[in-house]
């Protein structure tokens, strides 16, 4: 037990309640590094209740009680790691969750429930969970913020068991139970009015999927109908590697433009977009180069420390902030260092994979398990396999009409959806090029069993990973609900594959079976 | 009410994806194009020299090879195509145009491609981005790819000619079944109407699979026949109702439904005749493929569009059908595990409950449901409810 990678039985950590029985003693260094960020995070969270918005909202809303389980998340997300890593995923998950503080913060100021400052909520455009916010790179004085990123998306990432309540609301008003969990909780939330309601308009967008898509239908509904805030849609076309839909992707974001400057009074800030563009291509190089590593013997940044903090960053941040591009600075030093030094992430390392398809947000952590539990290390993920493109960043005439283009690409190439649509070459095809580049041995294919887009070429997958010799290992969930199949059920998966088909033992087998059923 | 003289031969059209008239107009020297969603333009592939086939998996037995490469959480239309595809059941076709309409129907053409299931040499796929959004921008879309991906192909590799004076006679050809088609649909607004709700449904559905051109005929002998054909003495039915949702190409659906006790009155689902079947009208002076676009955007009812307008006006529409053809109550269906319908189906229920105050039977159903005890059951107990009402006095 103590500094060297895998010296601690993690499952004897868990318990069967919502919290682990202890913290991990990772060394005296890297303990007392991560307990002073954990006291960090404690803090932050006691300064957030110390606002009389913030209580308000906190006794509003259903979803809030989820936030209590912040340090718990992180722990999770840090299990057994040391060194750079560690390091890795504090300087993330610490600022991403700094960064939901303050849109909480923002969405109770100007929520007609709880702070209702109008003036505030004047300049707030609401976005769409899982949108680009390319949209508002160009309104510096302008908030785009998210209802359903906290409210939904956060909340599962906190707590398994957030969004059940929701589901089982938008089923009660007639939704069947098998569209997918995510749009349906939103559909929930909206139906249940647990969503802050505020803002001068919103830019909704066709994200992810069909129910993604429909799902927006039932929040515009109530967003123009009962709260007289009108909305937009903004039409991302699917197939996106085509040459012949750029034009009216463009057009579509011109209009959104347009949209926002009508509803909010505001004009697009051309040097702030590009100062936006900017930063957006630093965080793209810094990306590029973590992936770049991965591909060696020595990979630095995976897992969740890949995924998580690259959806807050890529889409939710897009380029917005400066403190992202210090981070993602941070994390490339620290990364370098860990690779100069070749730096181990997990004990030891059986098989390299590329996880694959649509992840479980009731189980994020499930990335790390893998990596303690079996020494499968995760070297890149299909969200984080977004646009590398660098985008226009000069102030130019040209450059100026450039950036529609680039502002739909963006649009077009959301985490998720940019596999998701676009034919099967990005979502099948690509996913064996990926293999070689990585290396990788071994596809961990999460099959979301409402993703239609996924499910759909699950034969194929299946074919053509057989014609490969890679071993694909089907994890099946059912992303937001884990009383379709529990975390342990989604370990069962790997477990029952990796003793079956590799006869393999566990690195760490106490993690094999856990109870956390009941577990935040 | 004496037999339609045609009836069993349209019902003999609907047994086989590849029936007699689809045959005929193979051997008269047609490219037979398959498509798959009310989206394309109809018109566009039915250009001298060509004609459509909306693809149906009639007689539907075992789904297994295609549930193993889509798995059982797609619709099963999108599985009964791939099956069918598999056995072979679409070969005549000699390409396929589809659009990223929804999800599932993409996954299925796309395995189609890949599983390589069409055997004609240099058959080819082409999939379209269709708007989402009722306006300009969507239109202008709409226009591109309808130019890239059907008009293209159809000159380049089938030589066909694809002028303006060829969309125009389509069009012409394409309106004369639609006029028929409305002619004949509009004597189910009568009391006691002269057509079934299930013999309409026959006659529509073949006229998207057969070449327009070889029905024309018959579709006019039976509207002549209609126009003297006496009703029953008394009306058999105990609710009209109006049958809105999901895509519906099994020839027991609508029966099952009149079975019940209910009278068809009118149709708003894929492969119905509302707004399927409405004309094309067409002036001189804008371009012939904007306005045939044009026509498509604007009636289109896929719940796919998703700008406010189109949201509200599909259950404005739906309301003003149902006045139209003075429908007591509406049957809104939706194919099981169709995400785009799960979410209109829920919306449009409680908006037609709620805002327009009909008696809604909001259902999700099989692909094949002549079988299906559990929807006849849904049915019967939904008109009981309209009789209940009416006999109180209640609401609608």
């Amino acid at each position: 037990m103590g500094k060297k990678l895998g010296s601690v039985k993690l499952g004897s950590l868990y318990t069967d309640g919502k919290v682990r029985n202890r913290r991990e003693w990772r060394g005296v260094q890297d303990t007392f590094y991560d307990y002073t960020r954990w006291l960090g995070i404690m803090g932050m969270l006691g300064k957030f209740m110390m606002k009389p918005n913030n209580i308000k909202g906190f006794l509003r809303y259903r979803w809030m009680k989820n936030y209590l389980a912040v340090p718990m998340m992180i722990d999770r997300h840090t299990q057994g790691l040391r060194g750079p890593q560690l390091r890795i995923a504090h300087e993330e998950f610490d600022l991403v969750a700094k960064d939901v503080a303050l849109l909480l913060e923002n969405l109770f100021k100007g929520d007609r429930n709880t702070g209702n400052n109008k003036e505030f909520s004047d300049k707030v455009v609401l976005m769409d969970e899982n949108e680009m916010t390319a949209v508002m790179m160009g309104f510096p004085t302008l908030k785009g913020l998210s209802r359903e990123t906290p409210s939904v998306y956060v909340s599962v990432l906190l707590n398994q068991h957030a969004a059940e309540h929701y589901i089982d609301i938008a089923q009660e008003y007639g939704l069947p139970g098998d569209v997918c969990p995510m749009p349906e909780t939103e559909v929930g939330v909206s139906i249940a009015d647990d969503f802050p309601v505020l803002g001068a308009c919103a830019i909704q967008c066709n994200t992810t999927c069909d129910g993604s898509l429909l799902g927006n239908g039932v929040i515009s509904n109530r967003l123009e109908g009962r709260d007289g805030i009108p909305c937009f849609q903004l039409a991302a076309p699917l197939r996106h590697r085509e040459e012949d839909v750029q034009e009216y992707a463009a057009q579509e974001i011109r209009n959104a433009i347009a949209f926002i400057e009508q509803h909010t009074g505001e004009t697009w800030d051309w040097p702030y977009y590009f100062e936006c563009a900017k930063r957006v291509n630093e965080s793209t190089r810094h990306r590029q180069e973590w992936l770049d590593m991965n591909k060696t013997d020595y990979p630095q940044v995976v897992g969740s420390n890949l995924a998580l903090y690259n959806e807050t960053n890529y889409m939710a941040i897009c380029g917005k902030l400066d403190a992202f591009v210090q981070a993602d600075r941070k994390i490339t030093a620290l990364a370098r260092k860990g690779y100069e030094n070749k730096t181990l992430v997990c004990p030891e390392v059986r098989h390299r994979a590329i996880v694959w398809g649509v992840q479980s947000h009731y189980y994020m952590d499930f990335l790390i398990w893998l990596q303690n539990c079996w020494g499968i290390l995760p070297l890149t993920d299909m969200l984080s396999m977004v646009s590398t493109r660098i985008i226009a960043e000069e102030d130019t005439p040209e450059n100026r009409e450039q950036a529609y283009y680039d502002m739909a690409w963006l649009t077009e190439n959301m985490i998720m959806r940019n596999r998701t649509h676009g034919g099967y070459k990005v979502l099948l095809d690509e996913l064996w090029q990926f293999c070689e580049e990585f290396n990788a041995d071994t596809v961990i294919l999460w099959e979301h069993m409402s993703c239609k887009a996924l499910t759909g070429m699950h034969g194929q997958f299946e074919e053509k990973a057989r014609e490969r010799g890679i071993h694909l290992i089907w994890v099946s969930h059912d992303l937001f609900d884990p009383r379709i199949i529990s975390r342990q059920g989604v370990r069962d998966q790997i477990n029952r594959y990796m003793r079956t088909v590799f006869q393999e033992e566990p690195i760490d087998p106490s993690l094999e079976v856990l109870n956390d059923d009941n577990s935040w | 009410m004496k037999d339609l003289k045609h009836l069993l031969y349209f019902e003999n059209l609907l047994m086989e994806a590849n029936n007699e008239l689809v045959q005929k107009g193979i051997e008269d020297g047609n490219k037979c194009i398959g498509v798959t969603c009310e989206n394309i333009p109809e018109p566009l592939l039915n250009i001298p020299g060509a004609f459509s086939v909306r693809l149906r998996a009639p007689r539907t037995g075992s789904m297994d090879m295609s549930t193993y490469y889509l798995t059982n959480f797609l619709c099963e239309y999108s599985r009964a195509l791939l099956e069918r595809a598999m056995e072979g059941g679409y070969n005549f076709t000699d390409c396929m145009i589809t659009p990223d309409g929804c999800t599932m129907m993409n996954r299925c053409i796309e395995n189609m491609e890949l599983l390589k299931t069409m055997d004609k040499e240099n058959y080819f796929y082409e999939y379209l981005e269709i708007p989402m959004k009722g306006d300009d921008n969507g239109l202008n879309l709409y226009v591109v790819q309808c130019r890239n991906h059907i008009i293209k192909p159809l000159k380049e590799k089938f030589g066909l000619d694809t002028s303006d004076e060829a969309l125009r006679k389509a069009v012409e050809e394409h309106n004369k079944v639609c006029e028929l088609i409305r002619a004949i649909g509009d004597f189910r607004k009568e009391d006691n109407p002269r057509i079934t709700g299930y013999e309409f449904h026959i006659l529509t559905m073949a006229t998207y699979v057969c070449p327009k051109y070889l029905l024309i005929d018959k579709l006019a002998e039976t509207l002549e026949e209609l126009k003297t054909r006496e009703p029953d003495y008394k009306k058999n039915y105990r609710a009209r109702v109006l049958v809105v949702g999901s895509e519906v190409d099994d020839i027991d659906a609508i029966r099952l439904i009149e079975e019940s006790g209910a009278y068809v009155c009118c149709d708003r689902f894929c492969y119905g005749s509302l707004p399927g079947r409405n004309p094309i009208e067409l002036n001189d002076e804008e371009d012939v493929l904007l306005q045939i676009c044009r026509h498509y955007l604007n009636s289109g009812q896929c719940p796919r569009y998703m700008d406010t307008p189109k949201m509200k006006n599909r259950r404005e529409y739906v309301n003003a059908l149902a006045k139209e053809y003075k429908a007591d109550g509406i049957i809104y269906q939706q194919m099981k595990f169709c995400d785009p319908w799960a979410y209109e189906r829920m919306m449009g229920t409680h908006a037609l409950r709620d805002q327009y105050h009909y008696p809604v039977l909001s259902v999700d159903r099989p692909y094949a449901v002549g079988t299906s005890g559990q929807l006849r059951t849904r049915v019967q107990a939904f008109v009981e409810s309209i009789e209940i009402k009416k006999l109180q006095g209640g609401d609608k």
